[in-house]
C-alpha cells in the first residue's frame, strides 16, 4: 500500500509541473504510432494543459496508434481506449486514467432517498468501486459498510431482485449451515442450505439484513440492491460472554420454518451431553429428543414416533449408513469430533428424501478449515480419536480427516457372563474434501469407512464394515437456480466365520450395496416461491448370505442365497410458497418407482393361502436385467405454517412414505448380523403416512423455545415374524414373516433454553404404538388378530438435558431420562418337558419391564483460554447412571438344572465414572 | 517443556484408568425376577413322549400346565385313554401306570412298517386330542462318545453318521449315573427284633457305596443339514464342572440319540430358544411354540408337545481314575465337611440293656464298635447322621446297577 501512495505522490509532483504550463485550445490534433502511455500523456498534456493522473504500471501494456484532427480531448481518449479495458474521467481540467474501473464523477442515484424526478429518472449504469475484479463476489465482512449488489443504475428500478451467496465462518472458511438472513422490514427471511448457500429475493433498494448463524455472532449487513447479484457473508465465531444473550439462527427457525418435527443440534450441544464412558455420541444425543425412543441401553437403535429401528434413514454427508454402531451398539459409528451438526426429521420429511418410513437423521461433517491447519485429539477410557483439517489450496480446497480406534477389550470383562473371554476392536476413518473450482462450481468428496471385529466367548469370529464414498458437484446456474449432482456408493457387509470344529468350519458373508445417482435443484422462483426438484436413482445389490466351508476338513455344503438386485428411483418436486407474510405452505410430491430385477427365481404361492412350502404352486425364473415386478406410487409431503404473532406459530403437516428395503430382526436389539431384504413379489414394500400438528412459541428474545407437537401415524405391511422364524440364510424368507398393520400416535412437549448460563432442553412425550396381524391367510395370527403394543411402545417418557456454565472454563451437565418400561412377553404357565420345567408364553407384549430411569452427570474443565498457545486442552469427567439404578434391559426365563428361573438383565447397573482428555491444536 | 507436561498427563490418565478399572465392578448384572401374577389361568395339555420302535418300553407322559409360582413342576393328567393309531386304522392302546404315565411294552414289531402313526388321547373330560401322523425315523447308531477334560470340568461329546445321508436332524438326551460314598462307612445294623442288638451289616444293605442317576434337563440338538455328508462330529452332550459330586469315584453316562424330522427339529429348537437360550443382548424375542398335536374337540385350544417315532440309539461311557478332574489338578472339596463322628458308650456296659433304643432317637446310624483295648469288651459304637453315613441320603441306590463296570 505504502508503495502506491509514494507512487501517486511522485506522480502528482510530475503533474504539478505539467499543470504550470500554458493552457491550450479545446480541440486538438495528435498523431501517435505505437506510443506508450508516457508519450501519449505527455503529448496530450502539452496540447491541453490538463493534469493527468494515472498509474504507469497499469498502463504499461498500452500502445496507442491514432491520427486525429481537431477533436476534443474526450474523443481522443475515447478512440485511444476503445475496445480496451482503460477508462478516463475528466473533472475540472483533471484527467483520471483508470484500468478496469470507470470513475464516475457524480453521486450515486439513490444515495439520497428522495431522488428528485422519482422513478422516471433515466438509468445510468454505474460502477462498483469496491470491486477489484468484476468477477469476484464481494466478501461482506463489515457491518457498517454499504454493499452494492448488481449492476448499478443511477436510480433504482421497482420490483424484486435476488441476492445469493455463501455464509462462511471468517476464521475457518467453513460454511455456516442453517444460518438465517432476515429482512426485518419485509419480515421475510431465508436459511442457508447444507453448503451454506442462500438465495434471497427482496425488493430492490436499500436494506439492512440481520444475519444469524448457529455458534456465530449475530450481525447485519447494509446493502443496496440494484439487480440480481452475489454476496458472500463472513461471520465471526461467537465467543460467548456468559451474561450475553446468545441469539442463534436455529432459534428463530423453530417458529419460522414451515417444517414440523425437525430437530437440529450442533456439535457443541452434542458434546455437552454426558454419555457412558465419556465418549460424546451423536446417537445418544438423538435419544434425548422428544419422540425418539431407545431400543435398549447398550444399543444405538432408535425408534422415532412409533417406527421401527430400520425405518430411519441415517445419512452421513448424504451417504446411507446401514449400521450406525460400533461394538455391539455401545458406540455410534459417527466420530463426534468430525460432526458439524445433526438434523432429525420426524415429521416433515423433505421430498428430496425417501426410502424409509419414520425419520431421516442427517449427520453432516465439518468441512475442513480453508485457512489453516487445525486438529483435535481425544483420549478416552475406550477410544482415542484424532482429527486433522486444513487447506490443500488456501481458500479453495480443504480437507478434514478423522480416525478413531478402540482398546476396549477390558470392558468386555464387565459384560454379562455370556461375553466373557470375548474380544472386540473397531476403527473408523472419515475423509472429506471440499474444492471450490470457481464461484459457480464446487466439488465435495466424502468417504467413510468403519470396521468392527469381535469374538463372543467362542471361536466364532464376527466382523462388519460400513463403506461409503460419494462425490458431489454443486453448480450455481445463476442466483436463482443451483443444482447438485451426486454420485455415490454405500455398502455394508458382515462376516461370521468359525473353524472351532474342523468339519463344521464355515465362513458366512452378507452384504448390501447401493449405488446412487442423485440430482437436486433449487430454484428461487420469486420472493414467495422456492422450488425444489430432482431425480434420484439407487441400484441395490444385495448378497443375502453366502455360506461357505472354511478349512480343508470342512464338510459344509456351500449355501448361497441368490443375490438380489433392484432399483429405486424417484422424481420429486416441491414448492415452498409464502402465501401471505404470515402463512407459508410447503408442498411436495415424490413419485417413487421400484423395480425388482433378475436374475431371480421367484416362488409363486397359491392365492389366499398361507405362504408355506406346501402352498408353492411353481416358480418363475427371470433373466438378468429383467424386471421381476414393480412397485410405485406417489408420496405426499405437505406442511404449512401460520404466524399467530412474531414469536408464535402454528403448523400442520401430512406426509406419506414408502420403504422398499426391510431389515429383518427378531431380536430385542438390532444385531450386527441382521438381514436386509428387498421387496419382491412376495414381500410388499412398507407404506406409512403421518398427520401432525404443532404449536411453537418463543419467549425472552427467542432464548426460550417451546413447542407442542401431536401426530397420528399409520403403517402398512410392516414385517413381523412367525414364531421361531429363521432369518439368516433363509431362501424362502416370505414363509417366516408376516405383514402387520401399525398405528402410532403421540404428543410431544419441548422446552428449550438456548442461551445464558443455564441451557439445555426438557421434553415430555406421550406416545403409543400398536401393531396388528389379522390376516387369516398368514398362517398364524398374533394375539387373535387384535392390536398389540409394539416392542418399543413406551407411553410416557421424560428427558432432561442441561448444562450450567460457572465460568468459561468450567461447566457441568446433567442428563435425566425416564420412560415407561417396554412391553414384553411373559410366561403365564409352566410344564415339564425334556427333563426340565418349560414355560408357556402369554400373548405377545402383554406385560412390561419395570420403568427406566437414569441420570448422568459430567464436568467439563477447559484449559486456559489464551488465544496464542499451541494446544488447547480440556477434560471431561463424569458419572454415567449416577443413581446406579439397575434398569431392566430385558427379562427372561431360562432353565437351570431342570428348573425355570426368571431373571432381569441390566446393563450398566452401577454408577460408571469416566474421564476424557481432549486436545485441540 | 511441553513434552514433559504431556508425559505427565499421560501418566495421570493411566493412573485414573487403573483406578477406574477397580471401580467398575458390575457394569451389568442379572437379578432374580418374579413376573406379575398372571390374570388368566392357563391349563393346557402337554404330551411328552417318543414312540420307541426298539425293544424298549414306549412311555408317554400327559400333564397339565401349572402356574409359574406353583411348587409342582406340572400336574399329571390321569385317567386318559391313550393309544398309538396308524394311518391304516390300526390302534394300540397304552396302559396307564399312574402319575400321568402311559406305557406300551414293545413296539418293535412296527420297526419296519412303512405306515405312519400318531397318538390319540381322550381325556377324562371327554376331550379328544390327536397328533399328526408321523413317519418312522430311525436313528443311526452312535459311533462314539468321548470326553475332553481340564481343571474346570469335563465335556462329553458324541459322534455319529448316517451313510445313507438321510437322518440330518438329531436330538439327544442322557441318563448319568455316578458312584459316590458316604463320609463314614457303617458296619453294623441296629436291630430291635427279635431283641435289641447290633448285627454286622450285609453287603446287600451296605450304605457306603451308592449310585445316583439323573436325567438330562437341557435340550441337545444338532443337524448336519448344512454339511455335504450326514456326519455329526464332537457334538457337545454334557458338561460337568470339576466340583460336581459326580466326579467323586466313577461316572457313567448313557446317551440316547433320536432321529428327527425337520419339523420336529424346529419344534425342539424353538423350545430351546424360548427356554434356554435367553438372557443375552441380542436375544430372539420369546414366542409360543406350536407342536404337532391338536385338540380335535376344540381346535383353538393350544396343545403342547411334539410326537416323534423311531428307533433310539444309545451308548454308554465310563469316566474315572486318571481322567477325573481331581487327577487333572482340580481341588475338589469334600461334600462332608460338616460331618461329625459321635462316640456312644453303653450306660450299662454289662447288660447293654435298652441303650440301643437311645441310639435310634435322632436317627443316627451305627458305624463301628468301640472295644476296651485291654479286655476286648464292646464298650459302645461310633455313629453319625444319615446324611453322613447313608449314601442314599442324596437320592441314590445302594445296589450296584447291573451295567456298572467298576473300573476304578
Amino acid at each position: 500500500m505504502r508503495k502506491i501512495y509514494l507512487l501517486i505522490f511522485s506522480l502528482s509532483f510530475v503533474f504539478k509541473i505539467a499543470y504550470s504550463q500554458e493552457k491550450v485550445a479545446n480541440k486538438i490534433t495528435v498523431k501517435f504510432e505505437q506510443a506508450n502511455i508516457e508519450q501519449f500523456v505527455n503529448a496530450l498534456k502539452l496540447k491541453t494543459g490538463y493534469r493527468f493522473f494515472y498509474d504507469p504500471v497499469q498502463f504499461d501494456s498500452l500502445k496507442v496508434t491514432l491520427d486525429v484532427t481537431d477533436k476534443p480531448l474526450e474523443n481522443v481518449l475515447e478512440i485511444a481506449f476503445n475496445h480496451t479495458n482503460f477508462h478516463y474521467a475528466i473533472i475540472h481540467q483533471q484527467v483520471f486514467l483508470t484500468k478496469g474501473r470507470v470513475l464516475r464523477p457524480a453521486l450515486v442515484s439513490g444515495f439520497f432517498y428522495n431522488t428528485p424526478g422519482g422513478v422516471a429518472a433515466k438509468q445510468v449504469v454505474i460502477t462498483n468501486y469496491a470491486d477489484e475484479n468484476i468477477e469476484k463476489v464481494p466478501e461482506a465482512t463489515t457491518e457498517n459498510k454499504l454493499y452494492e449488489i448488481g449492476i448499478k443504475t443511477n436510480n433504482i428500478k421497482p420490483g424484486n431482485a435476488t441476492i445469493a451467496g455463501y455464509l462462511r465462518d471468517v476464521k475457518s472458511g467453513e460454511p455456516v449451515i442453517g444460518g438465517s438472513i432476515y429482512n426485518p422490514i419485509t419480515k421475510t427471511g431465508v436459511a442457508t442450505d447444507q453448503y451454506g448457500y442462500y438465495s434471497f429475493t427482496l425488493p430492490r433498494g436499500r436494506h439492512t439484513l440481520t444475519i444469524k448463524g448457529l455458534g456465530m455472532k449475530d450481525t447485519w449487513r447494509k446493502i443496496v440492491l440494484y439487480t440480481d447479484g452475489k454476496l458472500n457473508i463472513e461471520l465471526q465465531e461467537q465467543v460467548t460472554s456468559l451474561k450475553e444473550v446468545k441469539i442463534s439462527g436455529e432459534k428463530v427457525a423453530n417458529v419460522r420454518s414451515v417444517e414440523l418435527g425437525v430437530n437440529r443440534l450442533d456439535a457443541k450441544s452434542i458434546k455437552q451431553v454426558p454419555t457412558v464412558f465419556g465418549e460424546s455420541d451423536v446417537l445418544r444425543v438423538v435419544l434425548t429428543l422428544p419422540g425418539v425412543q431407545s431400543v435398549g441401553e447398550a444399543t444405538t437403535g432408535f425408534n422415532v414416533r412409533g417406527g421401527a429401528a430400520d425405518q430411519n434413514l441415517i445419512l452421513l454427508n448424504d451417504a446411507t449408513v446401514y449400521n450406525p454402531s460400533h461394538f455391539f451398539g455401545f458406540f455410534s459409528a459417527f466420530n463426534s469430533d468430525m460432526v458439524k451438526d445433526i438434523e432429525l426429521y420426524k415429521s416433515s420429511i423433505p421430498e428430496k428424501y425417501g426410502g424409509r418410513l419414520s425419520s431421516v437423521l442427517d449427520v453432516t461433517d465439518r468441512e475442513g478449515n480453508t485457512k489453516k491447519f487445525t486438529g483435535t485429539a481425544g483420549i478416552g477410557l475406550l477410544t482415542s480419536r484424532l482429527n486433522i483439517e486444513g487447506p490443500i489450496i488456501k481458500d479453495r480446497t480443504s480437507f478434514s480427516f478423522g480416525a478413531r480406534t478402540t482398546y476396549s477389550d477390558w470392558l468386555l470383562k464387565f459384560l454379562p457372563e455370556a461375553y466373557k473371554n470375548s474380544s472386540a476392536s473397531f476403527y473408523d476413518l472419515n475423509l472429506d474434501i471440499s474444492h471450490r473450482i470457481d464461484d459457480k462450481n464446487h466439488i465435495y468428496i466424502a468417504a467413510y469407512f468403519s470396521s468392527d471385529n469381535f469374538k463372543l466367548n467362542s471361536d466364532t469370529a464376527y466382523d462388519y464394515s460400513n463403506r461409503n464414498a460419494n462425490i458431489k458437484w454443486k453448480h450455481n446456474f445463476n442466483n436463482k437456480l443451483f443444482g447438485i449432482l451426486k454420485v455415490g456408493f454405500d455398502g455394508y457387509q458382515y462376516g461370521v466365520s468359525s473353524t472351532g470344529i474342523p468339519v463344521n468350519g464355515f465362513d458366512l458373508k452378507f452384504g448390501v450395496k447401493q449405488t446412487n445417482v442423485k440430482t437436486d435443484f433449487t430454484y428461487y422462483l420469486n420472493k414467495n416461491n422456492t422450488l425444489d426438484f430432482g431425480l434420484s436413482s439407487i441400484y441395490y445389490s444385495l448378497n443375502p448370505g453366502d455360506f461357505e466351508p472354511k478349512g480343508e476338513a470342512s464338510l459344509i455344503v456351500p449355501d448361497v442365497v441368490p443375490a438380489e438386485q433392484a432399483t429405486e428411483s424417484a422424481l420429486y418436486i416441491g414448492n415452498k410458497y409464502d402465501i401471505t407474510p404470515n402463512l407459508s405452505v410447503s408442498a411436495g410430491l415424490r413419485y417413487s418407482l421400484y423395480n425388482y430385477l433378475g436374475p431371480q427365481t421367484v416362488d409363486n404361492y397359491a392365492p389366499d393361502l398361507p405362504k408355506t412350502s406346501f402352498n408353492i404352486l411353481d416358480s418363475t425364473t427371470y433373466k438378468k436385467g429383467h424386471v421381476v415386478n414393480t412397485y410405485h406410487g406417489p408420496e405426499v409431503r405437505i406442511s404449512a405454517r401460520y404466524y399467530l404473532s412474531d414469536n408464535t406459530s402454528i403448523k400442520a403437516g401430512y406426509n406419506t412414505l414408502r420403504q422398499y428395503i426391510h431389515l429383518l430382526s427378531n431380536s430385542t436389539a438390532i444385531s450386527p448380523i441382521d438381514v436386509y431384504k428387498l421387496s419382491d413379489p412376495n414381500i410388499k414394500p412398507q407404506y406409512g403416512d403421518q398427520l401432525s400438528i404443532g404449536l411453537y412459541k418463543n419467549f425472552k428474545d427467542n432464548t426460550i423455545e417451546t413447542s407442542v407437537e401431536a401426530y397420528y401415524k399409520n403403517i402398512k405391511d410392516y414385517l413381523d415374524y412367525k414364531s421361531g422364524a429363521v432369518l439368516l440364510l433363509n431362501q424362502h424368507i416370505e414363509q417366516d414373516v408376516i405383514t402387520t398393520k401399525g398405528k402410532a400416535y403421540g404428543i410431544e412437549f419441548l422446552l428449550k433454553k438456548t442461551a445464558g448460563k443455564l441451557n439445555g432442553w426438557m421434553s415430555y412425550t406421550y406416545s403409543r404404538t400398536f401393531l396388528k396381524q389379522d390376516d387369516p391367510n398368514a398362517g398364524e395370527t398374533i394375539n387373535n388378530g387384535n392390536y398389540y403394543p409394539a416392542n418399543y411402545d413406551k407411553p410416557n417418557s421424560v428427558n432432561f438435558t442441561g448444562n450450567y456454565r460457572f465460568s468459561h472454563r468450567f461447566s457441568i451437565s446433567l442428563n435425566v431420562i425416564y420412560s415407561t418400561g417396554r412391553p414384553i412377553t411373559l410366561p403365564v404357565a409352566k410344564y415339564e418337558s425334556a427333563g426340565s420345567e418349560r414355560v408357556y408364553y402369554s400373548d405377545r407384549n402383554v406385560y412390561r419391564i419395570p420403568d427406566y430411569f437414569r441420570s448422568d452427570f459430567s464436568m467439563n474443565i477447559e484449559g486456559n483460554h489464551k488465544v496464542h498457545q499451541l494446544t488447547h486442552n480440556s477434560w471431561s469427567i463424569g458419572v454415567y447412571n449416577l443413581t446406579g439404578r439397575a434398569n431392566a434391559y430385558s427379562t427372561y426365563f431360562t432353565e437351570q438344572g431342570g428348573v425355570i428361573n426368571g431373571y432381569k438383565l441390566s446393563i450398566f447397573a452401577a454408577p460408571i465414572p469416566f474421564v476424557n482428555y481432549n486436545i485441540r491444536f | 517443556m511441553r513434552g514433559k507436561k504431556m508425559k505427565n498427563t499421560m501418566k495421570g490418565i493411566y493412573k485414573v484408568l487403573l483406578m477406574l478399572g477397580a471401580l467398575i465392578v458390575h457394569l451389568s448384572c442379572k437379578s432374580p425376577y418374579i413376573p406379575p401374577a398372571s390374570a388368566t389361568t392357563v391349563n393346557y395339555l402337554h404330551i411328552e413322549g417318543f414312540i420307541n420302535t426298539g425293544s424298549d418300553t414306549t412311555l408317554i407322559t400327559l400333564s397339565r400346565t401349572v402356574k409359574l409360582t406353583d411348587s409342582a413342576r406340572s400336574k399329571p393328567e390321569l385317567n386318559a385313554a391313550v393309544s398309538v393309531v396308524g394311518n391304516d386304522g390300526s390302534n394300540y392302546p397304552l396302559i396307564e401306570t399312574g402319575n400321568g404315565n402311559y406305557v406300551y411294552p414293545d413296539f418293535s414289531f412296527l420297526s419296519n412298517s412303512t405306515k405312519q402313526y400318531g397318538l390319540k388321547i381322550v381325556t377324562s373330560d371327554h376331550k379328544t386330542y390327536q397328533s399328526d401322523f408321523v413317519a418312522i425315523k430311525n436313528s443311526p447308531p452312535i459311533d462314539s462318545l468321548n470326553f475332553i477334560g481340564n481343571a474346570n470340568g469335563i465335556e462329553i461329546y458324541s459322534n455319529t453318521h448316517d451313510p445313507a445321508n438321510n437322518t440330518r436332524y438329531y436330538r439327544w438326551d442322557y441318563k448319568e449315573t455316578w458312584q459316590q460314598h458316604s463320609a463314614f462307612e457303617s458296619f453294623y445294623v441296629a436291630e430291635t427284633s427279635p431283641k435289641d442288638t447290633f448285627v454286622y451289616r450285609t453287603q446287600a444293605n451296605q450304605l457306603y457305596n451308592c449310585w445316583v442317576t439323573e436325567n438330562s434337563s437341557t435340550l441337545i440338538l444338532n443337524s448336519s443339514a448344512k454339511l455335504s455328508k450326514d456326519i455329526i462330529t464332537q457334538n457337545p452332550v454334557a458338561f460337568i464342572g470339576s466340583l460336581s459330586p459326580k466326579f467323586s469315584i466313577e461316572y457313567s453316562i448313557l446317551v440316547f440319540q433320536y432321529a428327527l424330522t425337520s419339523d420336529a427339529f424346529n419344534y425342539w429348537q424353538n423350545l430351546k430358544k424360548n427356554t434356554e437360550q435367553l438372557g443375552s443382548i441380542f436375544d430372539a424375542l420369546p414366542s409360543q411354540v406350536q407342536g404337532n398335536i391338536h385338540c380335535t374337540s376344540n381346535p383353538s385350544e393350544p396343545v403342547l408337545g411334539y410326537v416323534s417315532m423311531g428307533l433310539v440309539a444309545k451308548k454308554r461311557l465310563f469316566i474315572g481314575g486318571s481322567s477325573m478332574p481331581r487327577a487333572l489338578g482340580a481341588h475338589i472339596p469334600t461334600p462332608y465337611g460338616n460331618c461329625l463322628l459321635d462316640t456312644l458308650y453303653y450306660n450299662n456296659p454289662k447288660t447293654h440293656a435298652n441303650d440301643v433304643l437311645r441310639l435310634f432317637t435322632g436317627n443316627p446310624i451305627p458305624l463301628s464298635g468301640l472295644f476296651d483295648p485291654f479286655t476286648g469288651k464292646n464298650l459302645g459304637y461310633t455313629s453319625s447322621t444319615a446324611a453322613c453315613s447313608d449314601c442314599r441320603f442324596d437320592g441314590g441306590t445302594n445296589q450296584q446297577p447291573s451295567y456298572w463296570i467298576a473300573k476304578y
